[in-house]
C-alpha cells in the first residue's frame, strides 16, 4: 500500500455519503423507470452496479497517487481520449442515429465521456502556475487551452453528441474564468460566444438539432415529435403534484410515453414518483454535492487542486442544471445525463472519476 | 492593462461567493419551475396523465370462408365474445381472478398460466383469457365489473364451422399460436392470441385465408377504459376459398360413415379435383378456435381411434383384392398371358410347403381374366402374380404413381408401400421369396396403401394411363370477388399401355358390379354402369387380436365415360362386397343425380 494512514483519516466522508446516497437513489429510480421494458430491469440494474464496482476501484486507484502526479500525466490521459474519440468516428456503433460508442471486449464505452474529467486535469495542469502567479490570462494566454476544448469538442459534436461537447466547452471556459481573465479576454469570449449561436443555427446545426430548439421556443411547433415528448415529459413531473404518485407507480414512463426515460429523461421519472418535496431532496442533494466540492477547491492545497476540485463541481452543477431543465422544458432537448441517477456506465464511470479526483484533492490539503 | 495586484484571497472569495450564488439562483428556479407544474397546474397534469393515455388496439381480421364447388358455406366466421385480463389495470390481484374463477366456469390456475405466457409483454398488453364466452357469462362479468378491474370483453371472429364433426380432416382447424411458435422467426406477423391454421387445408392455405389485422388507437383512462378512438386502421378479411367439394356427395357419404371407422375419397377423373373426402372416427374443430380444454385436448389425443389421423391420405392399409387391378395390367400389358388365358382353381394353391386358399371354397373351376377380376379369384392371380415376379409388381405400382405421395394439397400426406428385391434386401437384409410374391399379387403381404392411393389406381385405369393430382382448392376469391388463384390440373403419371389392356380390366371391373357372379353385383344401378372392385384385407389387427378384415372398395363410373373415380376403405368392416360397395353406389348416385338436374337446367335455359 502505498497509500499513506493519515491521508485516509483525511477522506472527505461528507462528499462520500453525499455521492452514495445520489447513486443509492439513482439505483431505486432506475429500477422503477425499467421495470416496464420487456426485457426487464434485471440487467440495467446489474449494469449499473458492475459500473459503480468498477467505479469504486478507479476512486480506489486515483486516490492512491497524488493529484500532481495524475496531473503530470495529464498529456498522456488527453492523447489516449482524443485517439478513442477518433476511434469512435471510424469504428464506432451506430445507435440511435449517432456515433457515441465503441466496443471494446462486448462492452460500449463511449469515450466522450471520459474527456470531461480528463480535459479538467489537463486545462489545471496548463494553467495552475499562472493563477498562483495571480496573472491575469491574455489571449494569447488562454490560446492553448481553448485549442485544447476546441479539438475534442469538434469531434464529439461530429458524432453527433451536442450535450458533451457543451459541458466541455462550459466547463472549459468557467476554468478559465476561475483562473483569471484580462478584461480584453472578456470582452473577446464575450464577442464570440455573442455571434457563435447565430453561425452554429445557420450553418452548423443539423435539422433535428434546430427542431428540438424550435420546439422548446414553440412546444406546439412540432406536435407530433419532440414537443410531444416535451409535453408529456411536463406532464409525467407535474402529475407527481406535491407527494409523488409513489415509488413505481409513475404511468407516464411506464406507459412509455417519455422516451429515453431511463437515461437523459430519468429527472421525469424521479419527479413524477416523488413530486415536488422529492424532487426539492434531490436538487438539495446535488447542492450540497456540488458546495462541498467548492468548498474543497477552496481549501486545496495549491491552485492546482482548487482548479480540479473547481472544474469537477462546475462539471456536475452545469449536468445536473442543464438535464433538470431540459426534462421540465426550461432547456432544449440536448442528450447529458443526470449524475449518478441517469443508466449509463460510462456517464458513471466519469461522474466517479470526478469525484476521485475531488477526493484526491481533499486528502492531500495539508502537506506533511 | 491592470498593473496592480488585487488582493488574492478577496477576489478568491468573490469567485467562489458568485459559484454559490450561481447555484442557488439555479435551485430557486427550478423550484419555482416545479411549483408551477406540480402544484399551481399539478392537478391538472394529473389528469392528463390519466385520461392521455393512448394505446394501440388490435381489431382481429375475420378469417377467409371456405365453400364449396357451388358456393355453399362449410367454414365460416361467426362474431364471438372474448375476454381478456388488462395487467396493468388490476388493483388487486386475488380479487380479479378469484372474483372471475367464481363467476364463470374457469380454474384459477388456468387464468395464471394464462398471464404468465404473456410476462413477457409489457402489463399493457391485453391477456386473452377465455374465448367465446356465453351471453350468460357476458352479462355476469358486465354486471360485476366494478369489482373485476383489468377484465374486459371484445367481440372478435371466431371461426365456425357449421358441420361440426363433418369434413374435420379436410377443413382442419385454427387453434392460438403458441409461445415457441411466437419466437420461431419464420412465422412472422403473429402475436400473442393470434389463430393460426393447424390441420388441412386451414394450415395448407394459411396464408391465403388469414387476414391482415387491423388497429385502433384508442385513448384510455387511468382504468384502461376507453375513452375514445382516435384512429382505427380497418382490417382485412381473409381471401376465400371455394373447394371442388361437391357438398351434396361429401354429406351422403358422411352418412354413410356414421358409426363406422375408414376413409373414402372421390375424384374428378379428367382433372384431380376432389369431390369429398372423408375420415372416420372425426373430432370437431369447433373447440379448437375457441381454446380446447385440457381434457378435450387430452381426450382427442390418448384416444385409441385415433380421431386425428385423416385416414384418407394417412391411413395405411393392405389393399386386398383391389390390388388385383394392379396385377392384371402389368400381366396383360407384358404379354404374359392373353384374354383368353385360363387358370383351374380348385380352392386353394399349393406353394412351397403349404397351400394359398381362395375364397371361394368350392373354386371357381377354370378362370380366365374376366371372371378372376369379376369374382375376384385368388387362385387365378397367384399363377399371375408368379408369372410376374415381385419385381414387375413393383415396377406397375411405380409407373401408377403408387410408391409416392399423390401430392393432395392436404399437409401431412402418407405414403405406401410396395415391395421388391431390392427393398426387401435393404430393409431387412433378407432375400425375397417366391411365397411373398404369392401374397402380393392379391394385395396382401408388405403392402401398404392409403385410399387416396387407390382411388389413383382406380382412376388409372379410368383414364387409360393418365391421372392428375388431387386438388380439394379450385379457387381462391378475394373479399372483392376478384380471383387470386385458380389451380390447373396437374399430371401425375401417362403410361402408354395397350387400349386391349385398358377395354379388359375395364370390362371385368364392369363385370363386378354389372354381373350377376361379380362380387358386388348387389351395389348396381339401373342407369349408370359403376366399374369397381371389391378388396377384403385380413387385417394384422391390435395387439394380436384379429379385429376382422378391412372392407375396400374402389370404383369408377361411368363405363363409357368415366368422370367420377374413388376408393372407399371401412376399417374392420368386413366384406368389401356388403360394407365398402353400397357407399360407391351412393356417391355415384347422389352425384349423376346433381348431374342430370344441371343437364336439365341448362336445357331450360336454351330453350
Amino acid at each position: 500500500m502505498k497509500i499513506d494512514k493519515r491521508r485516509v483519516s483525511h477522506l472527505d466522508w461528507y462528499l462520500i455519503i453525499n455521492g452514495l446516497i445520489l447513486f443509492a437513489i439513482g439505483i431505486f429510480n432506475l429500477l422503477s423507470a425499467t421495470s416496464s421494458f420487456y426485457s426487464g430491469s434485471y440487467s440495467f440494474i446489474m449494469k449499473q452496479l458492475i459500473s459503480f464496482s468498477i467505479g469504486l476501484i478507479l476512486i480506489f486507484i486515483i486516490i492512491q497517487y497524488d493529484y500532481r502526479i495524475i496531473a503530470n500525466h495529464s498529456k498522456l490521459f488527453y492523447a489516449l481520449a482524443i485517439a478513442f474519440i477518433l476511434l469512435v468516428l471510424i469504428i464506432g456503433m451506430m445507435a440511435g442515429g449517432a456515433k457515441r460508442w465503441i466496443n471494446v471486449f462486448g462492452i460500449s464505452i463511449q469515450p466522450s465521456e471520459f474527456m470531461k474529467p480528463i480535459l479538467v486535469i489537463f486545462l489545471a495542469n496548463m494553467l495552475y502556475e499562472k493563477k498562483r502567479a495571480g496573472q491575469a490570462l491574455s489571449l494569447r494566454d488562454i490560446s492553448t487551452p481553448m485549442l485544447a476544448t476546441l479539438i475534442p469538442f469538434i469531434l464529439i459534436v461530429k458524432q453527433p453528441d451536442l450535450g458533451t461537447g457543451i459541458i466541455i466547452v462550459l466547463t472549459s471556459l468557467s476554468i478559465l474564468w476561475f483562473v483569471g481573465l484580462k478584461k480584453s479576454t472578456y470582452a473577446l469570449l464575450l464577442g464570440v460566444g455573442a455571434i457563435i449561436p447565430f453561425i452554429a443555427w445557420q450553418y452548423l446545426m443539423k435539422p433535428y438539432q434546430k427542431m428540438r430548439v424550435l420546439s422548446f421556443i414553440n412546444i406546439d411547433a412540432d406536435p407530433s415529435g419532440f414537443g410531444y415528448h416535451a409535453k408529456q415529459a411536463i406532464i409525467g413531473v407535474g402529475s407527481g403534484k406535491f407527494f409523488g404518485k409513489g415509488y413505481m407507480a409513475g404511468t407516464q414512463h411506464k406507459l412509455q410515453f417519455i422516451p429515453e426515460h431511463h437515461t437523459d429523461f430519468i429527472f421525469t421519472v424521479f419527479g413524477e414518483e416523488w413530486g415536488f418535496l422529492g424532487s426539492i431532496v434531490l436538487f438539495l442533494l446535488f447542492m450540497s454535492f456540488i458546495l462541498r466540492c467548492l468548498k474543497i477547491a477552496q481549501n486545496a492545497h495549491d491552485e492546482l487542486g482548487s482548479i480540479i476540485a473547481f472544474g469537477v463541481a462546475t462539471m456536475i452543477y452545469l449536468q445536473f442544471a442543464i438535464n433538470v431543465m431540459m426534462a421540465i422544458h426550461l432547456a432544449p432537448v440536448v442528450g447529458i445525463p443526470l449524475p449518478f441517477i441517469s443508466y449509463g456506465g460510462s456517464s458513471m464511470l466519469t461522474v466517479m472519476i470526478s469525484t476521485g479526483l475531488v477526493l484526491n484533492v481533499s486528502m492531500r490539503r495539508y502537506m506533511f | 492593462m491592470e498593473n496592480f495586484v488585487k488582493d488574492d484571497t478577496t477576489q478568491e472569495n468573490r469567485k467562489y461567493k458568485w459559484c454559490k450564488w450561481l447555484l442557488v439562483l439555479t435551485i430557486i428556479i427550478l423550484i419555482i419551475r416545479l411549483w408551477d407544474i406540480q402544484i399551481m397546474k399539478g392537478s391538472d397534469m394529473r389528469k392528463l396523465s390519466e385520461q392521455n393515455r393512448i394505446r394501440i388496439k388490435k381489431v382481429v381480421a375475420p378469417r377467409g370462408m371456405i365453400y364449396d364447388k357451388a358456393g355453399r358455406v362449410m367454414a365460416d366466421t361467426r362474431p364471438s365474445f372474448n375476454m381478456y385480463i388488462i395487467p396493468e389495470d388490476i388493483k388487486d390481484f386475488n380479487q380479479t381472478v378469484d372474483g372471475l374463477a367464481k363467476l364463470i366456469n374457469i380454474d384459477r390456475e388456468d387464468i395464471i398460466d394464462k398471464m404468465k405466457v404473456a410476462s413477457g409483454f409489457p402489463p399493457s398488453f391485453p391477456v386473452k383469457i377465455k374465448s367465446d364466452i356465453s351471453m350468460d357469462e357476458v352479462a355476469k362479468i358486465e354486471a360485476n365489473r366494478i369489482y373485476l378491474p383489468g377484465v374486459t370483453i371484445q367481440i372478435e371472429p371466431k371461426r365456425n364451422y357449421p358441420y361440426g364433426m363433418m369434413m374435420a380432416h379436410m377443413l382442419g382447424y385454427v387453434s392460438e399460436i403458441s409461445d415457441d411458435e411466437l419466437k420461431n422467426k419464420s412465422l412472422k406477423g403473429y402475436s400473442l392470441g393470434d389463430n393460426i391454421g393447424r390441420y388441412g387445408l386451414e394450415r395448407a392455405y394459411e396464408p391465403y385465408l388469414r387476414g391482415k389485422d387491423g388497429e385502433k388507437r384508442v385513448e384510455v383512462n387511468a382504468m384502461g377504459r376507453e375513452v375514445r378512438t382516435l384512429e382505427t386502421i380497418e382490417p382485412i378479411a381473409g381471401n376465400n376459398l371455394y373447394l371442388n367439394i361437391n357438398l351434396d356427395v361429401q354429406l351422403a357419404v358422411e352418412k354413410a360413415f356414421e358409426n363406422k371407422k375408414g376413409g373414402c375419397i372421390a375424384l374428378e377423373t379428367k382433372t384431380g379435383a376432389v369431390i369429398a373426402l372423408i375420415s372416420r372416427p372425426s373430432f370437431d374443430p369447433n373447440k379448437f378456435a375457441s381454446g380446447i380444454t385440457k381434457e378435450d385436448w387430452k381426450a382427442i389425443t390418448t384416444d385409441k381411434m385415433h380421431p386425428l389421423q385423416n385416414r384418407a391420405i394417412q391411413g395405411r392399409y393392405p389393399p386386398g383384392s383391389t390390388f388385383k387391378i394392379l396385377t392384371a395390367m402389368k400381366v396383360l400389358g407384358d404379354g404374359l398371358i392373353n384374354e383368353k388365358t385360363g387358370f383351374t382353381c380348385r380352392g386353394g394353391f399349393p406353394f412351397g410347403n403349404r397351400v394359398f386358399k381362395c375364397w371361394k371354397k368350392g373354386g371357381h373351376g377354370t378362370v380366365s381374366i374376366h371372371r378372376g377380376i369379376m369374382e375376384s379369384c385368388d387362385v387365378f392371380f397367384y399363377n399371375v402374380g408368379l408369372k410376374l415376379g415381385i419385381n414387375r409388381i413393383h415396377d406397375m405400382s411405380e409407373a401408377v404413381g403408387l410408391t409416392k405421395i399423390t401430392g393432395i394439397d392436404l399437409p401431412g400426406e402418407k405414403n405406401g408401400l410396395v415391395p421388391s428385391t431390392e427393398w426387401k434386401q435393404k430393409t431387412y437384409g433378407q432375400p425375397w421369396y417366391e411365397g411373398e410374391t404369392v401374397s402380393v399379387s392379391i394385395g396382401q403381404g408388405a403392402v401398404w396403401l392409403t385410399p387416396i392411393q387407390l382411388a389413383q389406381l382406380s382412376a388409372f385405369v379410368a383414364n387409360e394411363g393418365v391421372t392428375f393430382k388431387p386438388q380439394i382448392v379450385n379457387r381462391i376469391v378475394s373479399l372483392e370477388g376478384k380471383t387470386i388463384k385458380t389451380f390447373e390440373p396437374v399430371m401425375n403419371t401417362n403410361v402408354k399401355l395397350k387400349k386391349e389392356v385398358f377395354r379388359i380390366v375395364k370390362e371385368g371391373m364392369q363385370g363386378v358390379v354389372n354381373e350377376p357372379s361379380g362380387t358386388a353385383y348387389g351395389s348396381r344401378l339401373p342407369n349408370i354402369s359403376i366399374c369397381g372392385k371389391t378388396g377384403t384385407a385380413q387385417s394384422v389387427g391390435e395387439k394380436g387380436k384379429n379385429l376382422g378384415d378391412h372392407a375396400w372398395f374402389i370404383a369408377f363410373a361411368p363405363a363409357a365415360e368415366p368422370s367420377i373415380s374413388m376408393s372407399i376403405l371401412i376399417e374392420y368392416g368386413g366384406h368389401g362386397s356388403s360394407a365398402a360397395a353400397p357407399v360407391a353406389k351412393l356417391i355415384t348416385e347422389t352425384f349423376f343425380k346433381e348431374r342430370v338436374e344441371i343437364k336439365e337446367a341448362r336445357i331450360h335455359e336454351n330453350r
